[in-house]
């Protein structure tokens, strides 16, 4: 009999949903922003995926929650971290995996993961939204431009301003000072892609440097950020294609796994756990001796680029679908 | 989880959150003097042994407002808190104080307490921290009897062997009793919760030894025990926090995420209670034993010894409590653990045993972000416990 899992990571702008079969392949996934944590848009990423993969919740044979408001989550059988579900989640959308940046819309945090993909060291940023998509949304209240806007005028910044990268509400102070400085927009937006990325090195440091690096959350889509971050590291960072749903995916696998492990398909060695693992990640083949150097026919796209992108809906759009005026 | 007796427990309770209270309310009732000795080597026995009521000072809960102009923001809360705590008045039970130890930053807090209340004597008699020199022992010997002397200064009473030897005994006693709930729980057999354990370290602290004995065997008496250990739970050690406990909150949210706290190696804990005083021989020359004998059955980050050390020790204690990974508690900027902290996650970190490091503050706790970091520990141990179930 065909069996899903389910993974549902509530964050802190955004509630995300996987379902993956009992290979561990992706089957649907939603993502759904919202302005606050709402367990209204939980119900809708986990409607709108269920809808996707033409699956009712009783197909569901196991649910688990990640993510800031996990305990928040309706129907979940059990929660992870967000930091384990990450690791998970980035081992299996890019296979042997080292090091996970995930940058969220709160909080950022590095994770050294082991040979099975799994949480080996991790470090959180402290209490402060630095370095977070929070940051990043002060940045485009200060300069009066959308995020894109943000985005393109960092990678067109050429002078390097002191900007603190310690507390987003200092730093909104920093960029209207430099503004009435006359400070060029593209050069003050450089300078604080600059800044959080010189802190979430800071963060790498604290689990240690390691290759292949993936960067996983919302911030992912950051282009400057990543090439910011990326010369700060020294090298390179695999780009996902789906960089929201990590902790979501990596729900959905745990919740595979432990459903596998209830029907008794436990495996039998950590050789055999370690393949198993490779192909958990998502139906993804295994990088088998890859050293996570890119380059001379070897890439991480295993799939041919075949994978479906993911949908990212506003919640008050789905809520309008669905019949009912959210007011 | 068993329960300890309400009734019991709840003297004990009072005094451990309230010492300055209980202090106020013993010396009403005895008319006798409350000595106040400071954080970590402080033979209470001496001061005992006079009749007076030997209190180590605690960091205080409340908010740290005068003591904020009187030491930097860079020294650790204990030492913040004690300024604090002098220049608002909540040292004022305090007859006089006594201090063996050299932690700089508890100088500081001694040179402003000094400062700010100048009419309390404080005593200071540096115990050497080299363990294990040829002259080691001589040297703690006569730093004994010189705070013996100050002791006797501040008293107005002459500390005589009998009167020593008796205080000896009660106290080790008291440790002796104390030991036996820390060994039932190492062994599964005591469930409490962590914050009940340290209720019980911090009041023997700061109560009257006798009546504190009274009320541990009273407890102890009316203690079931449980015929074994809860297995679903992730067996953790804690080690660090030096001089002050780490909030009971902290505790608690530490064990709501699936964890029992099966030993520990901080002040308001094992290392506290470790050693007795040798009962036989010069009881002077005892606690200089005693000060010597504590390094090695808990090893400190404030002492050098060059044939011991915290993280072989930290080693052995996890085999033998079969804790699967360690919780190091770390008050920010406690310079001697901040100074200790890498050579004990290299040693851990080479023996593959999970380790975590949550740094604690004076004010506040960042609940949400301490219980993510403390849920992915706990899932990582599980994790590599289901992984060694697997057949080789
Ligand atoms: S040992 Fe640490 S906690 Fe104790 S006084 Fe010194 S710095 Fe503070």
């Amino acid at each position: 009999m065909q069996w899903y899992t389910m993974g549902v990571d509530l964050g802190s702008t955004t509630a995300k949903a996987v379902i993956v079969d009992a290979a561990g392949e992706i089957v649907a996934s939603r993502v759904v922003q919202m302005g606050a944590v709402s367990r209204q848009a939980v119900g809708v990423a986990i409607e709108s995926v269920l809808e996707d993969a033409c699956l009712s919740s009783e197909d569901i044979a196991r649910t688990i929650s990640t993510g800031y408001g996990r305990r928040l989550v309706p129907g979940a059988d059990k929660t992870f971290t967000e930091i384990t579900c990450h690791a998970r989640g980035a081992a299996a959308l890019s296979p042997g995996v080292r090091l996970v940046i995930d940058i969220g819309g709160q909080d950022s945090k590095a994770i050294a993961v082991d040979d099975d993909g799994l949480v080996d060291r991790f470090a959180l940023n402290d209490r402060c939204a630095s370095g977070t998509g929070r940051f990043f949304d002060v940045l485009c209240r200060a300069l009066e431009v959308d995020l894109d806007e943000v985005v393109d005028l960092a990678l067109a910044g050429t002078e390097n301003l002191e900007v603190s990268s310690m507390c987003a509400t200092f730093a909104e102070t920093e960029v209207i000072s430099l503004l009435a400085q006359g400070s060029a927009p593209a050069d003050i937006s450089a300078s604080v892609h600059r800044s959080v990325a010189a802190r979430t090195l800071g963060l790498v440091a604290q689990v240690g440097k390691a290759i292949p690096a993936v960067m996983t959350g919302g911030v992912a889509q950051n282009k400057a950020l990543v090439t910011f971050l990326s010369d700060a590291l020294g090298q390179d960072l695999v780009i996902l294609d789906t960089p929201q749903i990590a902790g979501a995916l990596g729900a959905a696998l745990i919740a595979r796994d432990e459903y596998q492990g209830q029907l008794g398909l436990t495996v039998q060695d950590i050789e055999t756990d370690r393949q198993l693992v490779a192909q958990r990640s998502g139906g993804l083949r295994d990088c088998t001796g890859c050293d996570g150097h890119l380059g001379d026919g070897h890439a991480h796209d295993h799939d041919g680029g075949s994978r479906r992108p993911v949908p990212v809906i506003l919640q008050t759009d789905a809520l309008s679908a669905a019949g009912p005026s959210p007011r | 989880m068993n329960t300890l007796d309400p009734t019991t427990f709840a003297p004990l309770e009072r005094a451990a959150q309230d010492p300055v209270a209980y202090a106020t309310e013993w010396k009403e009732r005895t008319g006798g003097l409350v000595i106040g000795s400071f954080p970590m080597n402080f033979p209470s026995e001496l001061v005992h042994a006079t009749g007076a009521l030997p209190v180590i000072v605690q960091e205080s809960r409340t908010t740290i407002t005068e003591g904020r102009s009187l030491l930097p923001e860079f020294y650790c809360s204990y030492t913040r808190s004690l300024a604090d705590q002098a220049a608002t008045g909540e040292l004022e039970v305090f007859d006089a104080f006594v201090l063996v130890d050299h932690c700089v930053q508890l100088l500081g807090a001694a040179d402003v307490i000094q400062r700010v209340i100048p009419d309390k004597p404080l005593h200071f008699t540096q115990f050497i921290s080299s363990m294990d020199d040829a002259w080691s022992r001589g040297a703690v010997e006569e730093k004994v009897q010189a705070m013996r002397a100050e002791v006797e200064e501040s008293t107005g009473v002459t500390v005589t062997d009998e009167s020593l030897t008796a205080s000896i005994r009660v106290f080790n006693e008291n440790r002796r009793l104390l030991r036996e709930f820390f060994d039932l729980r190492r062994t599964g057999r005591l469930h409490i919760p962590a914050s009940a354990l340290q209720v019980l370290v911090k009041s023997s602290m700061v109560m009257d030894i006798t009546e504190h004995t009274a009320l541990l065997q009273q407890l102890l008496d009316r203690l079931d025990t449980l015929s074994s250990a809860p297995e679903h739970l992730v067996r953790l050690h804690l080690s660090g926090h030096f001089c002050a406990p780490p909030r009971p909150e902290l505790l608690n949210l530490l064990e709501e995420c699936d964890v029992v706290i099966v030993n520990d190696d901080l002040y308001h804990g094992s290392r506290y209670i470790s050693t007795d005083v040798p009962k036989d021989g010069d009881p002077f020359a005892a606690l200089a034993s005693w000060y010597l004998d504590r390094n090695v059955n808990v090893p400190c980050a404030t002492r050098v010894q060059l044939d011991v050390d915290w993280q072989s020790y930290l080693v052995d204690t996890l085999a033998d409590s079969g804790a699967e990974g360690v919780v190091t508690l770390q008050a920010k900027f406690c310079e001697p653990l901040m100074l200790y902290y890498p050579e004990l996650r290299r040693t851990l970190g080479e023996r593959d045993i999970p380790e975590l490091l949550i740094e604690t503050e004076h004010e506040g706790l960042a609940a949400e972000s301490i219980r993510t970091t403390i849920e992915t520990f706990v899932e990582r141990i599980r994790r590599q416990r289901s992984k060694q179930l697997l057949p080789a």
